[in-house]
């Protein structure tokens, strides 16, 4: 529920809203976007950036919150472990319990190989199970890969790496099909026709869903059918560390039991990280729709193994998230509000910018309107946001349109006393996704022998921009070829020694470097927020 | 900053002293907890944070997603982070959609006496016990519809008193429903075939080695559907 | 005339030749029969433990359901019909059973037992009229000898179940004149099937079987129809298992020969020599 304050605000909203109906707000011209992106987009705040100081990428520009994870000592760094105490010895060793390790362990397990997930909370924890909007394939008679290929390749303002690209949008058709056949409840006319809609940056409507619970269905259609398949799975038991061979090549991990404080060593002929993304990172201090776990393990631990990292500059923000009630605060507003006609507004009730720019653009101006102008509305707990006026929607298309066409974010808003019907959402950009990650090839290999990974750990298939549904695809098509790389992989690689040097070799790069790691040690594993919103109130 | 007023509350009994704002998870990390169970996408999708709660004085036990329930002054509340609940082993390749495939890995919804303790429990707001009697009669279309909502927490098992596991009997419909009921996409079929016979592959080449500035141009001129 | 209808769980898989005749035959004859919206399985035996509410949950509901829309309720399944109808005596008659149900599912509103519970043939007999029917009848079973097996589900208990004179019932018989057919009379017509033996002792049953399908035999029947799915189940299958397969009595529901009556559907002739 707002408080008085905050609808005596709201009340200016309402006086200039008879005005802004029906006139559209001027676009961007090209350079004032530049200007406002460069001046306010997070990914251009360079104190939200330092150089790395040591691994293979030093000298690459990562965002600070991650450079302390990856410049910090191992958690393991004073634990004696026999490595020779093997606990499992598999084939194939999944690490990450989301779409793109449900779709590698699938894979390898049909290959034949011995394959163990292991994953730090529940199997299905994932931003997987968070995605509502839908996945991206090139299926339909007006439709190509070919097309498919030149949209992303736009959207990631032409960093992509073309291969991976190729991969993605030819593999697309296959993923769907896999689903299908899993018996996924895809939205369907009723001849089967796929119910597809566009998306941002889709130049044909290709955004297959279900419901809004797309990646839900996904992952519980995948997590029912690994069960199937007798995959091993362990729950609450992250890895911690790579092990590497005597010849440096990957060779198993150390796993962590949560709940017992146990370290376990797992031997594997190949890996595949599958861990997800960093939201829970919180970069410059942006609240975050990710899942609980996204904390960039996968990243710390491949990258002290040597794995090189790619895009690891740019993050998207989505540009409305919820900034009020703080009960809320980061959850994803979907950009159909915006699609419906919902535009953001100031403190004075004044619109800004235009309601459907770019992602980046839609996000940086409303940072702008908060910080620069200090023309933001500030919440109880300190929050500053801007209006977006969504009793709007309703006046334009009529009444009922929100009840019909937004029934999950009615709903949200409604358990905390907001009626978007009538009141408008207090927003701000959140955190949303990891651009890159692990630089892979077509086959989810990394530069470490027999390391592989899959997904938003990932870096180069999206470049420097993601498009909405090209994720789900992602870390099905990846996820499913590092699979089947990794099992293949398996029948040629010889065992020997485990060890842990690498992870030695890293801790003198750090302190060679003149690194104070002030007492930080990583993966971080868990986000802590533990008296956080003391600190708020 | 204006002051938030204060409630108690008793997370497994013990007593706390909490902002009336926040939702139970916050409440429980503003304690001092540090999730490790009992919390996931904190967005009201993945069910891991099932809490079951009673306010003091009150007889009735109420259910919420810690995630998406605020506090409330003298709740007594405990979560639910797993349940060990059976789940059938079957190659849904080799099913039938009807009785028969679910009455064979869960014959225990026969035992369903439609005492709807698993709909009042539902925090999704379910009709679980109407699904479940769908699932009875052999609708697989309705039980896979009708559950569709569901995000496996758990609560309806924990209090089901004939051992039903309704989230597993609605992922089996649902598949069933998904692999078997609904018509089949002939285009995905299709473009699958042509994708094989290599129909895309000297476009996609092309493309691949276009000219960084022509691929822009044909990027920015590339027509739209409406 | 619009009903509310329960139809129950076998009607949707095993039997649901029984409804869609039935339901086919309702729309010639201009009866409207609602399904209702919501239902859950009623049990198929009636609870004889009256210390214990929850069996007699899900008839209740949907009897308040029917109440609640001011119809009666018909159903169709002999076996759906004798525990609705029990636990609707019940929740009239024992004040205890009816208060904790009550509580229990705390409906809107009471629900004390006020809907009418009628089986398909009911409707026929009470509500339409054979007479009525007699008219409608368009195709007449001329010179057919047909015997109809009652089962006990739908006459006993008779204080209880009030459906016809228990011991010599007649709805059946008069239902099969009405369609033009010659009724057979033969003495095992109201015996038990055996039905909740059939999994558990499947010789005793089939023994019972045998004596209701001779004797039908031995007075002249060319066919059987019954209205419960599980005497269906039972005078088919363990016909066919005590004579080895061949089926010397073809069996129907009777809502079938209705359908035929009415020229709605022909009797398929594989069926006259499953």
């Amino acid at each position: 529920m707002y408080t008085s304050r905050m609808k005596e605000l709201i009340r200016k909203v309402e006086e200039t809203r008879p005005v802004r109906l029906g006139v559209d707000f001027p676009r961007m011209t090209p350079e004032e976007r530049q200007d406002v992106l460069e001046k306010f987009h997070p990914d251009f705040i360079e104190a939200g950036f330092r150089q790395l100081q040591a691994g293979v990428n030093k000298g690459d520009r990562v965002s600070r919150e991650l450079a302390d994870l990856l410049e910090a000592r191992s958690m393991i760094g004073h634990v004696e472990l026999d490595l020779q105490e093997i606990v499992h010895d598999v084939d194939v060793l999944v690490v990450g319990g989301g779409g793109a390790g449900a779709a590698a362990a699938l894979t390898a397990k049909k290959q034949g190989a011995d394959t163990l997930l292991v994953t730090k909370l529940r199997f299905g924890d994932a931003n997987t199970m968070m995605a509502q909007g839908g996945i991206q394939a090139a299926d339909k008679a007006n439709d190509s890969p070919a097309i498919h290929y030149l949209d992303v390749m736009g959207g990631g303002h032409f960093t992509n790496l073309p291969q991976l690209v190729y991969t993605l949008v030819k593999d697309a058709p296959m993923i769907i099909k896999w689903l299908e056949d899993m018996g996924t409840m895809f939205d369907k006319e009723e001849d089967g026709t796929m119910i597809t809609i566009h998306g941002g940056g889709t130049s044909r409507k290709r955004m297959h869903a279900a419901r809004d619970y797309t990646g839900a269905e996904i992952m519980r259609t995948l997590r029912d059918e690994t069960r199937n398949q007798g995959i091993n799975v362990l729950e609450f038991c992250p890895a911690v560390e790579l092990l590497l061979d005597e010849e440096g090549k990957a060779a198993g991990a150390v796993l962590y039991n949560l709940e017992t404080e146990q370290y376990l060593i797992a031997r594997a002929k190949t890996i595949i990280l599958t861990t997800g993304g960093s939201g829970r990172l919180h970069f410059q201090g942006f609240p975050t729709t990710n899942h609980y776990g996204a904390t960039a393990d996968g990243l710390v631990m491949g990258y002290r193994a040597g794995a090189k990292l790619a895009f690891m500059d740019t993050i998207q923000y989505h540009p409305t998230g919820a900034a009020y009630p703080p009960q809320i605060l980061g959850l994803l507003v979907t950009e159909k509000v915006r699609g419906l006609g919902a535009t953001p507004l100031n403190i004075n009730g004044e619109q800004f910018i235009y309601h459907l720019e770019t992602r980046d653009v839609e996000s940086a101006a409303i940072i702008r309107e908060c910080s620069e102008r200090k023309l933001g509305i500030t919440t109880p707990t300190g929050m500053v946001g801007v209006w977006l006026d969504c009793p709007l929607i309703d006046l334009i298309h009529g009444e009922g349109t929100i009840e019909r066409q937004l029934p999950a974010m009615l709903r949200q808003f409604a358990r905390f006393g907001v009626d978007i019907r009538k009141e408008p959402m207090l927003i701000y950009p959140t955190l949303h996704y990891q651009n890159g990650g692990l630089l892979l090839d077509e086959w989810g290999r990394t530069n470490i022998e027999n390391l592989y990974v899959a997904g938003e750990n990932s870096g180069g298939v999206h470049g420097r921009n993601r498009l909405m549904g090209n994720s789900l695809l992602d870390i099905l098509v990846f996820g499913c070829r590092a699979g089947l790389h990794a099992a293949q992989k398996c029948e040629e690689v010889k065992l020997s020694k485990l060890t842990l040097d690498h992870v030695h070799r890293y801790h003198q790069q750090l302190q060679e470097s003149g690194i104070d790691t002030a007492g930080r040690v990583s993966p971080l594993l868990l986000p802590r927020y533990s008296h956080r919103e003391a600190l708020e109130i | 900053m204006t002051q938030v007023p204060l409630v108690d509350i008793y997370i497994m009994g013990k007593k706390y002293t909490v902002p009336e704002s926040l939702t139970i998870m916050d409440a429980m990390e503003f304690a001092g907890y540090h999730l490790k169970r009992g919390c996931g996408c904190r967005a009201g999708f993945c069910g891991a944070c099932a809490t079951v709660y009673r306010i003091a004085g009150d007889y009735e036990l109420k259910v919420g997603l810690a995630c998406q329930t605020k506090v409330e002054a003298g709740m007594y509340l405990a979560q639910i982070p797993f349940f060990p609940a059976l789940k059938g082993i079957y190659n849904i390749d080799e099913l039938t959609p009807g009785t028969s495939s679910i009455a064979a890995y869960y014959p225990e919804i026969y035992r369903c006496i439609g005492c709807n303790s698993c709909t009042k429990v539902c925090p999704q707001d379910l009709n679980v016990m109407q699904y479940i009697a769908y699932a009875q009669r052999g609708d697989i279309a309705r039980c896979a519809v009708e559950s569709f909502d569901c995000i496996m927490c758990g609560l309806c098992a924990s209090r089901c008193p004939a051992h039903i596991v309704q989230y597993h009997v609605g992922i089996l419909a649902r598949r069933l429903y998904g692999k078997y009921l609904l018509p089949r996409a002939l285009h995905l079929q299709q473009r699958v075939d042509e994708i094989t016979d290599g129909k895309y592959e000297a476009e996609l080449q092309l493309l691949m080695e276009l000219d960084p500035q022509e691929l822009k141009n044909r990027y920015n001129n590339r027509d739209l559907e409406a | 005339m619009r009903f509310s209808y329960y139809p129950g769980c076998t009607l949707k898989t095993t039997a649901a030749v029984l409804e869609n005749s039935a339901l086919k035959a309702a729309r010639a004859l201009g009866i409207e029969l609602l399904e209702q919206e919501e239902w859950q399985c009623c049990g198929a035996v009636f609870p004889l433990t009256v210390d214990e509410i929850a069996p007699f949950l899900s008839s209740v509901r949907s009897l308040a359901a029917a109440k609640d829309t001011g119809e009666k309720l018909v159903t169709l399944c002999a076996a759906c019909h004798h525990v609705l109808k029990r636990a609707n005596h019940v929740m009239k008659t024992d004040k205890d059973v009816c208060n904790k149900a009550n509580n229990y599912l705390q409906l809107p509103d009471q629900y004390r037992g006020g809907t009418e519970v009628i089986h398909y043939l009911e409707l026929l007999r009470d509500e339409l009229g054979f007479s009525a029917l007699a008219q409608k009848v368009k195709k007449p079973l001329t010179g057919q000898k047909i015997a109809a097996f009652y089962g006990c589900l739908l006459l006993r208990p008779p204080a209880v179940m009030q459906f016809d004179n228990a011991e010599n019932p007649s709805i059946m018989e008069d239902f099969l004149r009405t369609l033009g057919a010659t009724a057979v009379d033969y003495p095992y017509r109201t015996e038990c099937c055996g039905v909740y033996l059939s999994v558990q002792n499947e010789e005793i049953v089939a023994g019972m079987v045998e004596k209701i399908i001779n004797s039908a035999l031995r007075h002249g029947a060319e066919a059987i129809v019954d209205a419960c799915p599980l005497c269906h189940y039972n005078l088919l299958e363990l016909q066919q298992k005590t004579t080895h397969g061949k089926l010397t009595l073809p069996v129907y529901y009777f809502t079938e020969l209705l359908e035929e009556a009415l020229g709605l559907e022909d009797r398929a002739e594989e069926k006259m020599a499953i």
